[in-house]
Order: C-alpha cells, then sequence, then structure tokens
C-alpha cells in the first residue's frame, strides 16, 4: 500500500512537474536571420549570346518651326554663336525623325548588375547652351560640369529622387565633377540666369541607352538574351515603350513613331 | 469442543477498518498541486515580466550580434573614406614624427627612474630614522629634550656611502655619501626632472592625440547606427542584466510605472521595430525617440502620457488598464496622442503629434466649434462680450463720477470752513484727472473691441447675403443633402423632413437683406482660368470632382458653383471678399442701412478704416465674417475669374421651382427650425446674430465618467463588441450622429440634432483622439505647458497661422508641405519657381518692424496695390488678410519667436563704406562673374520682365544683415530648390572671398567679401542702383 502511494506521489509529481516545464517553455526562438546583401559584383554576360535593339523616332504631324532664341540680354551669349540659336525642345530632323530622343531598355537586364564607366559624362555648357541637350549617364557614374563660355552660369539640376544641387560657374571655371546614385529619368538641369538653357539627363541603372542624333535612329548593343521594355522619352511628346523579345544573338527592331501637336 | 460463541459482527470503527487511501491521495494530490500553483504563481504566474525580461535579453542580444558586422561594415567603409584617410594619415605622421622625442624622454625617465629607485631604500630608511627621533623629541621631557636634538643632529649628519647609476646612460654607477639633507635634496631634484619630462612628453604628443581625437569624431560623426565599440556596450550591458521589476519613480507627482518591466527595449538607444525582436511588439524602442528626450521618462512617467495603470504587473491587460474597473484605460495606438491634450491645452500645432493636430484642426475647419463650445477655439465673440460688458461698467462709472463732481462742488460752496471748502474742490478736481484715465483705458477697449470684431469668422458664408447671391431653387435641393452637391463641403448633412427643408429655406430666403451688386460687364473665362490656377486660389480652394480634383481642401470645392451662384455677385466677391453689403452693428443689434447714415448727415462709407456707427459710434461689423482674404485683383481680372467659375457647372444642371420660398406664413416655422438645428453657429443670419451654441461643452469631454455618456438603447451593442467606452461613443457618434436614437419613440424636435459630418475614417479617429485626451487631468498643473515669453508666442501664432491658412501656400515649420508645392503644375521645374517663399526662418531673415507694414499691406504701396510688394515676378499673389493690429503683433512675434530672435530688434550697426569699397563693391556687382543684376528686379520694367529675386533696395528695411551674409554664402541652406546659386563664395584664410575672378581693384584686400556686398546692399540708393545699372 504504502509503495503504492510513495510511487503515484512520485508520478503526480512528475506529471506536474512536466506540465509546468512545458508551460514554461519559452515561446519560439527568433528566426534565423537573413544575411544582408552584400555589394553585388558585376554580372558576366555571355558575350557570344548577344544581342542588339535597332529602331528609328519617326515624327508625324506637323513640323514644328524652330524658334529664336534672345539672348539679346547677354552680350557675351550673342557673341559666343555665329548665327540664331533655336529652341531644342522639338528637333526634327530631315528624314522626318526626331533628334534627343532618350531610349532605355528595362526588363531583361534588371538582375545583372554593371561595373560604371570610369570615363565621366561630360555636360557643356557653351554658347548659353547646353551640349549635349539630352544626356544619358549611369548611375554612380561621374559627370563633369564645364563652362567653356565668357559668361556666369548656374549649373541647377532638378532632380526628384536624387539630391538637388545648384552651382555658379564663373567663365572658365573649373570643371565641377557630381554624380547622380539613383536611376532617375529624366532630370531636368537649367541656368537661373538664363532661363532658356535647357538640358535633361536620364540615369539609368545599365549600359544600355541611346540619345538619338541627326538621322533619329538608335542602336542598343550587347543585350543578353530576354524580354525588354524599351522606353523613348522626348522632351515635349513624353514616354513611349514598347517590348520586345530578344533571343539570342538576335536583332530586333524597334520603332518609334511620336505624332506632334 | 465447546462451542466457541461466534463474536458478535463488531461494530465496525470507521476509522479503523475502512481505506481512506484514495481520499488521502486525493487531498495530497490536491494538496501538492496547490503548493506547486503557489510556488509557480509566486515565481511566474504573477511576475509574468521576468519571462519576459528573459525573452527580451536573448532576443536582444541575437539582434545585437547580427547587427555588429553589419556596424563593424559600415564603420570600416568610413574608415576607407578620404577624409578619413587623411585625418589618419595626420595622426600617424604626427605621431611618428613625435616618436623619436618621446622615446628620448623615455629612455631619460628610465635613468630617473633607476637612479630613484637607487637612492629610495636609503632615503627612506634615513628619513624614517629622522621621523622616530623627531617624535620622541616632540614627546619628551624638557630635561632630555637636549640631548635627544643633539642626537638627531647626529643622525642628521650621517653620510653613508651609496652607489648610484649616472644620469648619462653610460650605465656607470656613482659612490656618493650624503647627508640626510643632501640625500632629500637629490630626491627632489630627481622627481622634479621626472615631472618635467613627463609634462614635455605630453607637449611633444599634442598634436597627435588632437588628432587622433579629430579622427575618431570623424568616425563617429558619421556612423548612422552605432559604432561596433557602442554594440559591444550594449552586449555586455544585456550580459549583466538583471532580471527585476523595472520601476520610474517620480514621488512628487505620484508616479510609480513599472511599465518598463516588459517594455525592456523602450529606453534601447537604437530603434527596435518589432521584425528585429522575432516579431515580440512589446520589445520595441519608443517610436519617437526625440519625444522621450523631451519629456523625460524619469522626469514624467509613462502613463501621464498613455495612460493604463504603471503599477500593475501581473499581466498585460492589468497593466494597460483594459480591465472593468479600471477609469483611465490605456490610449489605443491610434489614439496614443490623445495623452498630448491634458498638458498642451493651447497648442493648435504641436510637433510630434501629426494626428492630434488633424483632429484640432478638423474641429475647427468642420465647425465643430459651432455648436460646441471648447476652451481657446473661435473665443473672439465671448472676449468681445465681455469687452463691451467692461466698456459700459466703464461708461457708467464715467456717469457716476461726472455726478460726483457736481456733488461735490455744490458741497464745497456751502462748506462751513474755508479749509473744508479747499479741501472739496480739491477733491472735484481730482476727478477729472481719474476720468481721463478711464477714458484712456476706454480707447483701449475700443481698440480691442475693433480688433475683436475684425477678428471674429464664422465657418460658413453669410446668409444675409443669400437672394443677391444663390440661384434661389438651388438652396432646398442643397439643404436636403449638401454632400449631394459638394462631397467635401463643410456643411453637415442634416436629417431635415421635406416640410423642415421647406421651411427653412423659406426663411432664410426671406430674412436676406441687401441691394443687389451692380451688374458687371462679362470677363474672358479663359484668362479667368489661368489666373485662378495661378493667383494662388487652389492653395484653399479645390476643383474638379473625384480624380480630377484638384487643390485645397481648406475652402469649398468650386467644381459646381456656376450652378447656383450669380455672376455679379462673384466678381465683387472675388474682387474683395471681405466687402460688406451692410454693416452690422452689435450694439444696436441690426444691420445699419444707408439711411442710418442720412439721417446723421454722414457719408455712406464703411470700411476698416471707417467702423463707427452713425447712430451711437460703437464698433460696427464693417467686413464679412469669412476668412478669405483679398487678392488685391483689378476689376478686370476679377470679372476674369468669375466668368471662368460661372462656367463650372454640369451641362444638364436644373433645380425645380421652389415657390414656397416667398411663402410669409413659412417664416416663422422656418426661424424656429433654424435655431433648433443652430444654423447661426456657422452663418451669419439677420436678426439671429446673437445666437449661443446649442451643442455640449466638449473641453473636458474625455473626463466625463462613462455612465455620463447616453448609449441609449445601444448599450448592450456597445458592451458585447467591447466599444462601451468614451472612444467608442464618441466614434460611433461622429460615423451616425443619429445611432443612439436608434429604437427609441421621440418626437421629431426630441431626436438628436447633431448633423452628419460626414468625416473620413482618418478625420474620425483624429477628432476622436482629440476629444477623449480632452480630460480634466489628474496630474499636478506643473508639469503642463504653460510657457511664457517665445513659446507663448509661438502658441499664439499659430492659431493665426492655421486661421488663414498661412500653410496653403508657405512652408512654416520643418517638414511640413505646402499645398501649392504638392500641385501638378508646380511640379515643372519652371513653375517650381514660382512658388512663394518658404517661411522656415522668417524671421532671422526679416525686420520685424518691416514685417509688421508688410503683413498689413503687402503690396508695400498705397497706390500700386495690384501686385505683389517683395516678389513683383511671382504669379501667386500674398494676398491682404486685414488682420487686426492684434493679429499681426502676433505673426510678428510668432516669425521671431520661431527664430528665437532677441526682442525688441535693434539692428545691428554696419560699418560704413569707404570710397574704395564702394568702388569695389559696384565692380564686384557687375562683374562678369556675379551677375546679381541679371536676376533682381530693379524697378525698371524691361528688366523686371525677366527677374526672378527681389528688389536689393528692399533689403536695408527688411533684411537683417546677418541673415544676408549667410544667405549669399549658401542659400540652397536656408531655402532648397532656390534659384539662387550656392558656391558664390568660398572660405579663404578664416574669411569669405569670391569664387570667381576678381576685379582688380581687389588686390589686397584681406577683409571678408560677403560682409562687403551686405555693407553696400544695406547702403544701397535707387540712385546708386541706376547707376549700377547703366554699368552693366
Amino acid at each position: 500500500m504504502t509503495k503504492i502511494k510513495v510511487v503515484s506521489f512520485l508520478i503526480v509529481s512528475v506529471l506536474i512537474m512536466a506540465m509546468f516545464v512545458s508551460g514554461c517553455a519559452k515561446k519560439s526562438e527568433p528566426s534565423e536571420e537573413t544575411a544582408a546583401p552584400a555589394q553585388k559584383a558585376p554580372t558576366a554576360i555571355d558575350q557570344a549570346t548577344v544581342g542588339t535593339i535597332t529602331g528609328k523616332i519617326s515624327y508625324s504631324g506637323a513640323k514644328p518651326t524652330p524658334k529664336v532664341i534672345h539672348m539679346d540680354t547677354e552680350p557675351a551669349c550673342v557673341s559666343s554663336n555665329s548665327g540664331p540659336v533655336y529652341t531644342q525642345d522639338l528637333e526634327v530632323n530631315s528624314n522626318n525623325t526626331l533628334k534627343d530622343v532618350f531610349v532605355s531598355v528595362s526588363g531583361g537586364v534588371d538582375n545583372y548588375t554593371f561595373t560604371v564607366p570610369t570615363t565621366p559624362a561630360t555636360l557643356d555648357q557653351r554658347g548659353c547652351t547646353y551640349h549635349p541637350h539630352v544626356l544619358g549617364v549611369m548611375a554612380g557614374q561621374a559627370l563633369q560640369v564645364l563652362n567653356s563660355d565668357n559668361t556666369t552660369h548656374n549649373i541647377h539640376p532638378i532632380p526628384k529622387e536624387n539630391p538637388e544641387w545648384n552651382t555658379s560657374m564663373p567663365p572658365k571655371a573649373q570643371p565641377l565633377d557630381k554624380k547622380f546614385n539613383r536611376p532617375e529619368t529624366m532630370i531636368p538641369v537649367k541656368c537661373n540666369v538664363h532661363p532658356w538653357m535647357k538640358a535633361y539627363i536620364g540615369v539609368v541603372k545599365n549600359p544600355f541607352f541611346s540619345v538619338t542624333g541627326d538621322d533619329g535612329s538608335f542602336e542598343i548593343k550587347g543585350l543578353p538574351p530576354g524580354d525588354y521594355t524599351v522606353s523613348a522619352w522626348q522632351e515635349k511628346l513624353g514616354t513611349q515603350t514598347m517590348k520586345v523579345t530578344v533571343g539570342p544573338k538576335e536583332s530586333k527592331t524597334v520603332d518609334f513613331s511620336f505624332k506632334g501637336e | 469442543m465447546p462451542e466457541t460463541p461466534t463474536p458478535a459482527p463488531e461494530e465496525q470503527d470507521p476509522v479503523t477498518s475502512n481505506s481512506y487511501s484514495v481520499i488521502y491521495l486525493v487531498a495530497s494530490v490536491l494538496l501538492i498541486l496547490t503548493l506547486f500553483w503557489a510556488l509557480y504563481d509566486e515565481v511566474y504566474g504573477l511576475r509574468p515580466w521576468k519571462g519576459y525580461q528573459k525573452e527580451f535579453v536573448s532576443r536582444y542580444l541575437a539582434h545585437l550580434k547580427k547587427l555588429k558586422p553589419q556596424e563593424k561594415g559600415a564603420e570600416e567603409e568610413i574608415k576607407k573614406t578620404e577624409g578619413y584617410q587623411e585625418l589618419d594619415r595626420a595622426y600617424k605622421s604626427a605621431e611618428l614624427e613625435a616618436a623619436p622625442r618621446v622615446k628620448e624622454i623615455d629612455r631619460q625617465v628610465g635613468l630617473i627612474d633607476d637612479r630613484a629607485t637607487a637612492l629610495t631604500d636609503t632615503f627612506q630608511t634615513r628619513r624614517s630614522e629622522v621621523s622616530a627621533k623627531i617624535y620622541e623629541i616632540e614627546h619628551a621631557s624638557a630635561r632630555s629634550k637636549v640631548s635627544l636634538e643633539k642626537d638627531l643632529e647626529g643622525i642628521k649628519k650621517e653620510a653613508p656611502s651609496i652607489e648610484l647609476p649616472l644620469l648619462d646612460g653610460s650605465g656607470k654607477r656613482e659612490k656618493v655619501s650624503y647627508t640626510f639633507e643632501q640625500l632629500e635634496k637629490e630626491f627632489d631634484r630627481l622627481k622634479g626632472m621626472k615631472a618635467d619630462l613627463l609634462s614635455q612628453r605630453l607637449e611633444t604628443l599634442k598634436q597627435a592625440s588632437d588628432l587622433r581625437k579629430k579622427r575618431d569624431q570623424y568616425l563617429e560623426d558619421r556612423m548612422i547606427g552605432l559604432t561596433e565599440q557602442q554594440v559591444n556596450s550594449l552586449i555586455s550591458k544585456m550580459e549583466d542584466f538583471k532580471v527585476e521589476i523595472k520601476q520610474i519613480n517620480v514621488p512628487e507627482y505620484g508616479i510609480v510605472d513599472r511599465c518598463e518591466s516588459c517594455h525592456v527595449g523602450i529606453r534601447e538607444p537604437l530603434v527596435l521595430e518589432a521584425k528585429d525582436m522575432g516579431g515580440e511588439k512589446a520589445f520595441t524602442s519608443h517610436p519617437d525617440n526625440e519625444l522621450l528626450k523631451i519629456h523625460d521618462p524619469d522626469r514624467f512617467g509613462c502613463t501621464p502620457c498613455h495612460n493604463g495603470n504603471g503599477r500593475a504587473t501581473i499581466s498585460a491587460e492589468r497593466g494597460h488598464g483594459q480591465f472593468e474597473h479600471w477609469l483611465w484605460p490605456m490610449y489605443a495606438t491610434k489614439n496614443a496622442e490623445s495623452g498630448c491634450v491634458q498638458c498642451h491645452l493651447s497648442d493648435i500645432v504641436l510637433d510630434h503629434a501629426d494626428t492630434l493636430n488633424y483632429g484640432r484642426e478638423m474641429y475647427w475647419e468642420r465647425g465643430c466649434m459651432g455648436c460646441h463650445r471648447y476652451e481657446g477655439y473661435d473665443k473672439e465673440p465671448e472676449q468681445l462680450l465681455a469687452v463691451n460688458q467692461t466698456l459700459r461698467s466703464l461708461e457708467g462709472q464715467k456717469k457716476e463720477d461726472q455726478k460726483q463732481i457736481t456733488a461735490l462742488e455744490k458741497e464745497s460752496e456751502n462748506a462751513a470752513t474755508n479749509e473744508e471748502a479747499r479741501r472739496l474742490l480739491a477733491k472735484a478736481q481730482e476727478i477729472p484727472m481719474k476720468i481721463s484715465l478711464l477714458d484712456a483705458q476706454m480707447e483701449q477697449l475700443d481698440m480691442q473691441s475693433k480688433s475683436l470684431l475684425r477678428e471674429q469668422k464664422k465657418i460658413g458664408p453669410n446668409l444675409k447675403d443669400v437672394r443677391l447671391k444663390l440661384k434661389k431653387e438651388w438652396i432646398p435641393v442643397w439643404l436636403e443633402q449638401p454632400t449631394a452637391f459638394r462631397p467635401t463641403t463643410k456643411m453637415p448633412n442634416f436629417r431635415l423632413s421635406q416640410e423642415q427643408r421647406e421651411a427653412i429655406a423659406a426663411f432664410v430666403w426671406q430674412s436676406g437683406t441687401g441691394t443687389a451688386p451692380p451688374a458687371q460687364p462679362a470677363g474672358d473665362s479663359q484668362s479667368g482660368k489661368e489666373l485662378f490656377e495661378t493667383r494662388g486660389c487652389l492653395a484653399c480652394h479645390s476643383i474638379g470632382e473625384g480624380s480630377d480634383k484638384t487643390g485645397g481642401t481648406f475652402a469649398a470645392n468650386l467644381s459646381r458653383v456656376g450652378e447656383k451662384a450669380s455672376y455679379d455677385y462673384l466678381v465683387r466677391w472675388v474682387h474683395n471678399p471681405r466687402e460688406r453689403t451692410l454693416p452690422y452693428c452689435p450694439y444696436e443689434k441690426k444691420d445699419i442701412t444707408a439711411a442710418d447714415y442720412a439721417k446723421h448727415g454722414l457719408p455712406y462709407v464703411f470700411d476698416p478704416d471707417h467702423s463707427k456707427c452713425p447712430n451711437d459710434g460703437h464698433e460696427l461689423q464693417v467686413q464679412q465674417t469669412t476668412v478669405m482674404p483679398s487678392l488685391r485683383l483689378s476689376w478686370k481680372e476679377a470679372q476674369d475669374i468669375a466668368s471662368y467659375l460661372v462656367t463650372q457647372r454640369r451641362p444638364n444642371a436644373s433645380y425645380p421651382a421652389a415657390p414656397f420660398m416667398d411663402d410669409p406664413g413659412l417664416k416663422a416655422k422656418g426661424e424656429q427650425y433654424v435655431k433648433f438645428y443652430g444654423c447661426a453657429s456657422c452663418h451669419e443670419i439677420a436678426g439671429l446674430e446673437e445666437e449661443g451654441r446649442i451643442g455640449t461643452e466638449l473641453t473636458k469631454e474625455g473626463s466625463k465618467p462613462i455612465d455620463n455618456f447616453d448609449f441609449a438603447l445601444q448599450t448592450r451593442k456597445a458592451r458585447n463588441e467591447s466599444w462601451y467606452t468614451a472612444k467608442g461613443f464618441i466614434e460611433h457618434k461622429l460615423q451616425q450622429p443619429e445611432v443612439y436614437d436608434t429604437g427609441m419613440v421621440k418626437a421629431p424636435l426630441e431626436k438628436l440634432r447633431m448633423p452628419n459630418p460626414h468625416l473620413d475614417d482618418q478625420q474620425r479617429s483624429a477628432i476622436t483622439t482629440f476629444l477623449i485626451g480632452s480630460v480634466d487631468s489628474s496630474w499636478p498643473k506643473e508639469i503642463f505647458y504653460n510657457p511664457s515669453g517665445q513659446g507663448k508666442d509661438i502658441q499664439e501664432g499659430w492659431w493665426i497661422v492655421r486661421k488663414y491658412n498661412c500653410m496653403g501656400c508657405h512652408q512654416v515649420r520643418l517638414g511640413q508641405r505646402s499645398v501649392l508645392m504638392d500641385l501638378p503644375r508646380y511640379q515643372n521645374p519652371d513653375w517650381r519657381e514660382q512658388l512663394p517663399p518658404r517661411l522656415v526662418g522668417e524671421g532671422a531673415r526679416v525686420n520685424p518692424q518691416w514685417l509688421e507694414q508688410f503683413l498689413a499691406n503687402p503690396a508695400l504701396s498705397m497706390t500700386e496695390t495690384d501686385r505683389n510688394g517683395v516678389r513683383p515676378y511671382l504669379k501667386a499673389r500674398m494676398p491682404t488678410f486685414f488682420f487686426s493690429p492684434d493679429e499681426i503683433r502676433k505673426l510678428v512675434r510668432f516669425f521671431m519667436a520661431l527664430s528665437t530672435q532677441a526682442e525688441p530688434y535693434i539692428p545691428q550697426k554696419l560699418e560704413a563704406l569707404s570710397p574704395q569699397e564702394t568702388q569695389m563693391a559696384r565692380e564686384l556687382f557687375t562683374s562678369k562673374a556675379a551677375p546679381c543684376l541679371k536676376c533682381h528686379a530693379t524697378g525698371e520694367l524691361t528688366h523686371d520682365k525677366s527677374a526672378t529675386a527681389p528688389n536689393f533696395l528692399l533689403a536695408r528695411d527688411r533684411l537683417k544683415p546677418n541673415w544676408t551674409g549667410r544667405w549669399i554664402a549658401d542659400p540652397a541652406v536656408i531655402s532648397p530648390g532656390t534659384s539662387m546659386p550656392s558656391n558664390l563664395f568660398k572660405v579663404q584664410e578664416g574669411r569669405y572671398v569670391f569664387s570667381g575672378p576678381l576685379p582688380d581693384i581687389f588686390k589686397g584686400y584681406d577683409k571678408d567679401q560677403i560682409a562687403l556686398l551686405v555693407r553696400y546692399m544695406f547702403e544701397l540708393t535707387p540712385e546708386e542702383q541706376r547707376q549700377l545699372l547703366s554699368r552693366r
């Protein structure tokens, strides 16, 4: 009898102990941390399979008559240009294509990383206009601003997703070294002293971009196979996009057509 | 065998025969269970915080350890930067440079130490012998003293020889015999030499150690998170963590808060979010660290702000006071800012309390204060009443005093003695002086009452003008459901029957007064649209419906204004909204007509400068009681805008005829309803100007015991759904005011009157936050925020800034955006330059005397008013608000206080320019490299067409010289995004010099060149500026 009692007592005690132990058991451990993503190394692209996108930006509608910029208030600007200077917000080439259209791609290369070119992009203030009018750079790429004029400019980019700055550059000033670290299309640039001066900078995260010239065409080489969205931006007419799939070693043509007002 | 009788069956003894083991077992098991239960409760059950603390330590340690490499990485990253490297190099080279000398010093110190060590033993022995002898002498009898003194001399003269190493470092030793005195001297000499060398060492290393400090500071200044070292110290703090009740005890306020026993991480120096702590919300750090810095928990505790039961530790529910018998349950997270209200009673804008600010703003903007008094809101009518009462009693006193003069004079005539007569006359003569003092006091009160009348505003439009302004048939349709016509209107939806609507419409229509405004020629609606969108109307008004809506919410959406308003009235309104049809005399309680003026032979002119009642000389209400300011537009511009506004209508809008509105029989009934529903709280209505508020006062609403909230038949439901709280009552009331009538049998005029304010969730929550926090605080008044001086100036100023919606156009505080800033138009870089100036730091910028004039007359001119005084190039117009002198005073003080400017302002004295300096400044001003006059206006019309900055001629009166210097040095710091470029000047040898090529005349000039320009600007005359322009 006593044995049973002792045993049962023990059993009960053990049970109770077990109950408490389990009752007091800690809540679940905090989940294991995920390692912070390190700075990614550039992704190697298999050069044997790369393709190309080419295209043309055509324009339909009435050809705008170029407007002369009146620089009379600044003799130094007038004298630095041999003839009249025209606005650049909508320049139609002789073959009815558009100049200064910024073409970039997204999609197929979004998971790649690229080394930033070591050579800086240049924006020159010459003849009281910006050269080039539309400029593409990679995020983090050095941008060198020059003042080749015999007058003071202030260079004032007005980004939304990058820090803003506004710097005075006296005649023949030392080049100014700047950069934009975050992709943003497009960043307007202006000079507050000469309000007609406008430029646009497209900051992208890959090296696949192009600005159309006098023939309105563009070519983007070295694209790994994949699905792409091609965007074409024009200062006055806005942005158009098109989807295209580039196969290995394939060359695709993507033509855009902008309509004038 | 004899039969042995079978023993009679014994009566069974229950004690011996029955087995109680089962009962015992059960009982003992129960007992043991109880024991364990008691033990468990003692250790854990009643002390859940123990588990929390242990859990916290383990999770926090895990988090810190995870953080360490990241912080280390960040540290490494900074160490790689050029700035750090440069400092590091400088430090290392300084250290290297100092090294040989330090080594030499260390060597010499070593030699001195060697010699001193060799000396020490002998010196100490000798010194103790001498001390012992001296002690003996001091305690000896006079007789033996003499011989002992001799002994001492002997000891001192002894000179045992010792071997000491030489100081030249040769390692040789010298044999010397030193007397005690010599020993002492040598010892002191060595000590002195060593001290000298050590201080030399410190001097030599000073540069290096300063540089090291600088380098470490550089790292600390740039580390966003904690440094590795700081993380390590946190880790070791956690390793030594003691599990115990963590308590804040502030005996003088009776605060005992144990909240930190579970919320262990609340004051940790790094931001801890639930995800960092394995999802446990209790372990987060306080979400607003800044707030804790202002309200140190060791002084304020936790519960004064959050409510809850700070002493309870047995469960989260008890601690949070979410328990039937605790009267102050913790505020829900989204109402957390309720806790601010009790101490911050007078702050209409409070930092760190956006929800509360929004609630207070809504309480005002939605006109809640019209029916529900709340201390501090809409105080002008009450103050006016008090002022008028005082005025009346002073007038009475004056009459009494005048009577007394006559009485005293009479008394003196009949006085018994000459002396008595003289005394009485002297007394009579003093009374006029007393009256003159009263007159001065009354003058001030009159001015105050004039101010107050001008400050008095109503949320809704003046209904005396309905006949001049509105399409008659529109009124009953509007009354049925204002939101159907204009979803964002401030007018709430009343639950009116058709009969009520008709009677109200008839009353309002028939009580309209005034004569129709003059007919206006049509304007150009296209130009009107442009003006409407650029003059600044959109800072308060919105236009467009649904997703097309753009503009501010402060004033009405004007999308359908063309359906209801008369063109002629609109033109006059846009031209000057404060222009009143008839002045109102609060003394006589009636509108004053031209006939009243004619009766007294006075011209029929009433405006802020002509505000005396022709009948009795009392102050009149000469302005519309709207906050809408005058934009000082020309009549043509007003016509254009009005023409645009009347095009704002739905094409097929039609309203049924409403002949009942002219039925005089409805008027009395209508008036009864208008009074019942408190329409006069928000609108000016003829005959009802002095109507009081119809709702409960809400200043202490949050303190009301729960039983005093009339949940009516919703009580059970509220309890079941657990919203039987002040918060629940208010939220439901705001959502559906008639909810507490549900199921009740009531006559129409017994029903709850409160209209539906149609608030969205955010607005409802904000107003609830404000109201449940409005309590009669039990905390001592000395912890309330009752600032004096500049703190009070800021408090008072915010009320005016809010009242007139200054923040629609301007940024006044950090982190705040104006309405205009976010409009699509101003996203364009060229339009962005058209934004009104930011006013953060305005007090540091402008001279308060100038600001006072500017606020009264933003055109800065009596004749040319259709312009901005300072920035004529801005399309948006700084309006004329017709501020009362009191409001101007408050605003000026507000801006000065926000920038902590000393008051009164004494302008800084500037050194006059020498002729040479004047010439230098001229040349710099007009040099190619500093094209100041390109952008700054000059007053010359052709030039100013392209100007984008203020005229320099304003600087002297308007600006403060110090600010002007800072602005020139780096304008982007003061106003980010400004057109004015940075980098015009650079620091060289502790002064600013121009960054571009300098004119030759600057050769040899060694003073600060920004200061030169500032001094020049503050001396600039129109003549000088004309000269500058011709030079250019």
